[in-house]
């Protein structure tokens, strides 16, 4: 279809004065018309799809800016639109979610609103390549989200967006000068034209602007050290914002480091075979945070806190996975775990989400014997964490074990390899540890609260949905691995 | 052919009808009762339409020529070229009167809905106000030096009224602050211009640029040209001459204080771009970027430094003007195409950002809310006044897809192309500071509940320009090609002047 991709941006905007109209009287009408513009936007995007098998790429472009040497440019291919699906699928589940678990609160109007422009900026950042409408979408990813958590979050929410919303911005400053490096250096703003034009650019430069956009990207995905707005954004905000947060945003931060980092500027570079420094940078990052999430995540008490260290932990195997650069196999799997975690992690999100909405309590000491009690949501979290701790037959198993596939056969050349291969095999251990002790916390041994019900109708189909994906990703991920590794440069 | 009275038709239309507006307006008041509000909109409208007519016919005219120069016309026809005063249409200064058009019209019927809100303004006060536009926009068109200098300190004369106009102890202080630094600036001015018309024997800006260039010894125009900055540095408020300008604006009505920021101090941008790139071309004539970078650094970080202390709402914005100074700065400094396209976006973008801000706290101030703690569940209580500041606040901060973004991308992109990188960082991080004191106000609307009760209704009449600007303020962060239209002839005008 024609125009889909623009249409796939335009229904959502179009979707946010009609959601906070909608949703003064009726919450329940926004937040179906928030799942509804996802699922119209999986079927725009379903459109694209034969082009992409046939041709790669399905572009689209438009007349914006010629002075600034810019047009409109739309693209998908295998990766954006693995990316982009998985973006909609959470937002269709999020949405649902949120029927019940917003309804106690006040003014959920503008929550709906929040939510479909967030969608804009969400599926835009993953279908442009021109990189100033990239990063029109990487701030709109923040403003909602900044208001989501404030306006909705737990304890003192606005403390926690401001962080979020300081750190994210300042990071995304370097992005811009990146980009303004990169219209200075070629004349043009498209990632995929930029790419070949940067070739002549002088190298000394191009290590300034890979320098800074990679640390811009980089704390968006929380890598450690520049992880500390993670913990407090993830667990004040709302269970559905906790879900996009790790589902998808942080994970935006790896997509842009693959496809502007790596793909468009380190090409460019004098030493881009493997064992380039840049890459070992990576890597050494990669492992740091895999551990620093891990351990965290093993000490803390608070049960959303432990969800959110584990999603840094998880940033770092994606990390380690991108600096395989060019492996194929290392790349699939940084790409195919940014699906698989983003499913998994936004499904052990909402799990906690209900269970805290249920119990009114965070402290994973007090809970305990949940499992009889709430059978569904136990069952939902059992299947994401144990899909977190890398067990088959789950959705994560199958990329961290092609992110290890990677590891190995860039070992094979360069010998720096093995060691970080290694200790990221013993990190997962560590991963199984915290995933069983939160398991085991919650939902076995005695318990200590009563009277605790399963949670509503349509929290339940949303935890649903996402724990049907985790398997069917774990069972049969052939599908969007071809998809990924068709676009691999 | 474009005559002289083609060229100062708006100007003519402005002041005549500021003379006019007096008796027309006592008029009003004595023979109406009911539609008083109505008919003195009707009148000050009627100026704006006549204003752009002229403005649409010249710019027709203009760009109907094959070729778009830069066209100058003098009172004397072509005898008597150095002494006579010389007027200059060319794509900039069409560009500006269009600006200032805009802008002026909403800070005006913002003004005008005032008074029917309940604010006491004569009809002299709206005869200040199209006298400041008219003179600011004779000065756009000024071609020498002399001109430039006289509407131009019109311009200041007028503001200042519209400064006092309160009477109060506070407003009183801060004009006699204003005029006494203006009056300090002419001084610097004349005495540089002085020295130039020495050195070269004419104020004709060609003619000086033409002499320029072969002079040798540069020396006597080093110190004209300090003297030359320092005077507009004081007008345009550039650190350290800046001091009056936070006080100026927050004793001003809000309606003074949107026509002020919005077009008198983009109005003072406008001539230092236009002296210092159209007349002291770097680095032919005088190589100055190195230090007006240093200056346009300080602006930008002391405004952003005062505006986080700030308490008061208001003043925090006037310390706002103060680092889009220092933005507007950075992109003269930059001295290539991109960076004057992105300066002159920033007038409008500038202008349209800083005339709301102003509006709504003149709204909220109207309620009795004035300091941050004040505004706290602002948010919540007044959706329909908070969500306009939001958006004006997040595009001062410079995140899209507002307009303010879309300024700053091409500014600071301009200053990384002329390997002022270091400035380039220096005005990111600024954003950031921006952003945290925007931030914080956000957090008190939102996050606090109200500490202050709301004395009277919300006029919600005075939401009606605001909302034009917010929608001009998302319509151009979304689709910048709308002026950048207007604003590329202008750039290839001075790419054929900049080597």
């Amino acid at each position: 279809m024609q125009m889909a991709l623009f249409f796939s941006l335009l229904m959502p905007c179009l979707a946010a004065p009609i959601a906070y109209l909608s949703g003064k009287k009726r919450p329940k009408v926004a937040a179906l018309v928030v799942a509804s513009v996802s699922i119209i936007d999986l079927c725009l995007l379903y459109t694209t799809l034969s082009t992409i098998q046939a041709q790669g790429r399905y572009v689209e472009s438009y007349y914006w800016m010629p002075m600034l040497g810019s047009t409109f440019t739309l693209f998908v291919d295998g990766i954006s639109l693995s990316m982009a699906v998985i973006t909609l699928a959470l937002i269709l589940a999020v949405a649902l979610f949120s029927v019940n678990y917003m309804a106690e609160k006040e003014t959920v109007s503008g929550y709906y609103a929040m939510l479909s422009l967030l969608t804009v900026g969400l599926v835009g950042v993953f279908i442009t390549s021109n990189l100033l409408f990239f990063y029109f979408c990487w701030e709109l990813m923040l403003i909602p989200t900044y208001f989501i958590i404030g306006g909705w979050g737990y304890k003192e929410p606005y403390h926690a967006a401001f962080k979020f919303f300081i750190f994210t911005h300042a990071g995304a400053v370097f992005v811009l000068l990146g980009i303004g490096a990169i219209y200075m250096l070629t004349g043009t703003i498209d990632m995929f034209q930029a790419r070949s034009l940067l070739a002549t650019a002088p190298s000394e430069v191009l290590d300034w602007v890979l320098a800074a956009f990679t640390l811009g990207f980089a704390v968006k995905m929380a890598i450690v050290p520049v992880h500390m707005w993670l913990p407090d954004a993830h667990s004040e905000a709302p269970a559905p914002m906790s879900a996009i947060l790790s589902g998808v945003i942080i994970e935006a931060g790896a997509y842009a480091i693959l496809r502007v980092s790596l793909g468009t500027v380190f090409p460019s570079l004098p030493t881009t075979q493997i064992g380039s420094p840049f890459l070992h940078i990576l890597a050494i990052f990669g492992v740091v945070s895999a551990f620093y999430g891990a351990f965290t995540a093993l000490a803390e008490k608070d049960i959303k806190r432990i969800v959110a260290y584990s999603s840094i932990s998880h940033m770092g195997y994606v990390l380690f996975g991108l600096s395989l650069f060019p492996i194929s196999e290392g790349l699939t799997g940084a790409t195919y775990h940014l699906v698989t975690h983003g499913v998994s992690k936004g499904l052990l999100f909402l799990a906690a989400g209900s269970i805290m909405m249920q119990t009114k309590i965070r402290n994973i000491d007090e809970m305990g014997g949940l499992a009889g009690r709430m059978p569904f949501t136990a069952a939902s979290s059992a299947i994401a964490a144990f899909s977190i701790a890398g067990a088959p037959p789950f959705a994560c198993f199958i990329s961290e074990f092609l992110i290890f596939v990677g590891g190995v056969q860039a070992g094979g050349s360069d010998n720096f390899y093995f060691l970080p291969t290694a200790l990221l095999l013993v990190a997962t251990v560590f991963s199984l540890a915290y995933v069983l002790r939160f398991f085991r916390k919650v939902f076995l041994e005695s318990s200590k609260i009563k009277e605790v019900k399963e949670a509503p109708i349509f929290m339940i189909a949303s935890m649903v949905i996402l724990a049907f994906l985790v398997i069917l990703l774990g069972v049969w991920p052939q599908h969007f691995i071809d998809l990924i590794s068709s676009a691999l440069f | 052919m474009i005559g002289v009275l083609d060229v100062l038709a708006p100007t003519i239309i402005f002041t005549v009808c500021s003379v006019a507006t007096v008796p027309i307006i006592t008029f009003i008041r004595r023979r109406t009762r009911s539609h008083r509000g109505l008919l003195t909109l009707a009148w000050i409208s009627t100026v704006f339409v006549a204003a752009l007519i002229s403005i649409v016919r010249l710019s027709t005219e203009y760009y109907g020529q094959s070729q778009q120069q830069f066209l100058t016309v003098s009172l004397t026809g072509d005898s008597m070229l150095s002494v006579s005063s010389v007027f200059l249409v060319d794509s900039v200064s069409v560009y500006m009167s269009t600006v200032y058009l805009i802008v002026g019209f909403m800070s005006c019927v913002y003004g005008v809905l005032c008074v029917s809100a309940g604010e006491k303004f004569s009809e002299r006060y709206y005869a200040l106000m199209l006298m400041t536009i008219g003179s600011v926009m004779a000065a756009s068109f000024s071609g020498d030096l002399l001109t430039l200098f006289v509407f131009w300190e019109a311009s200041a004369a007028s503001s200042c009224f519209l400064i006092v106009y309160r009477k109060t102890r506070r407003s009183l202080e801060a004009s006699l602050k204003f005029l006494i630094m203006i009056v300090i600036a002419s001084g610097f001015v004349v005495y540089g211009l002085s020295v130039v018309y020495g050195l070269v024997g004419s104020l004709n800006f060609w003619a000086v640029r033409e002499a320029l260039m072969v002079l040798e010894n540069k020396q006597l125009l080093v110190f004209a040209f300090a003297f030359i900055a320092t005077g507009y540095g004081i007008e345009t408020a550039i650190v350290p001459f800046h001091m009056w300008l936070p006080d100026a604006y927050t004793a001003a009505p809000s309606s003074s204080s949107a026509l002020l920021s919005s077009v008198v101090d983009q109005a003072s941008y406008y001539i230092v771009l236009r002296i210092l790139i159209y007349i002291l071309t770097p680095p032919a004539i005088l190589n100055w970027p190195n230090a007006l970078a240093i200056f346009s650094a300080i602006t930008m970080t002391v405004g952003n430094l005062f505006a986080l202390t700030q308490t008061n709402v208001k003043r925090l914005i006037s310390y706002v003007c103060i680092a889009d100074i220092g933005y507007n700065l950075v992109a003269i400094t930059s001295v290539t195409p991109l960076g004057i396209m992105g300066n002159l976006y920033f007038f409008l973008v500038g202008g349209v950002t800083t005339a709301l801000s102003f509006m709504l706290i003149g709204i909220f101030n109207r309620m009795g809310l004035k300091t941050v703690e004040d505004f706290s569940g602002a948010g919540r209580r007044f959706p329909a006044i908070s969500v306009p500041l939001v958006i004006a606040m997040l595009s001062f901060s410079g995140v899209p897809p507002l307009a303010g973004f879309m300024a700053k991308y091409m500014v600071f992109t301009a200053a990384v192309e002329s390997e002022i990188a270091w400035l380039a960082v220096v005005g990111v991080l600024n954003t950031v500071l921006q952003t945290a004191y925007f931030l914080r106000l956000i957090h008190y609307m939102y996050a606090k509940p109200p500490t202050k009760p709301v004395e009277g209704k919300a006029p919600w009449k005075l939401l009606a320009p605001a909302y034009v600007l917010v929608a001009l303020i998302i319509i151009l962060g979304v689709y910048p090609t709308l002026v950048l239209g207007l604003i590329y002839p202008a750039v290839e005008q001075i790419g054929s002047l900049i080597p």
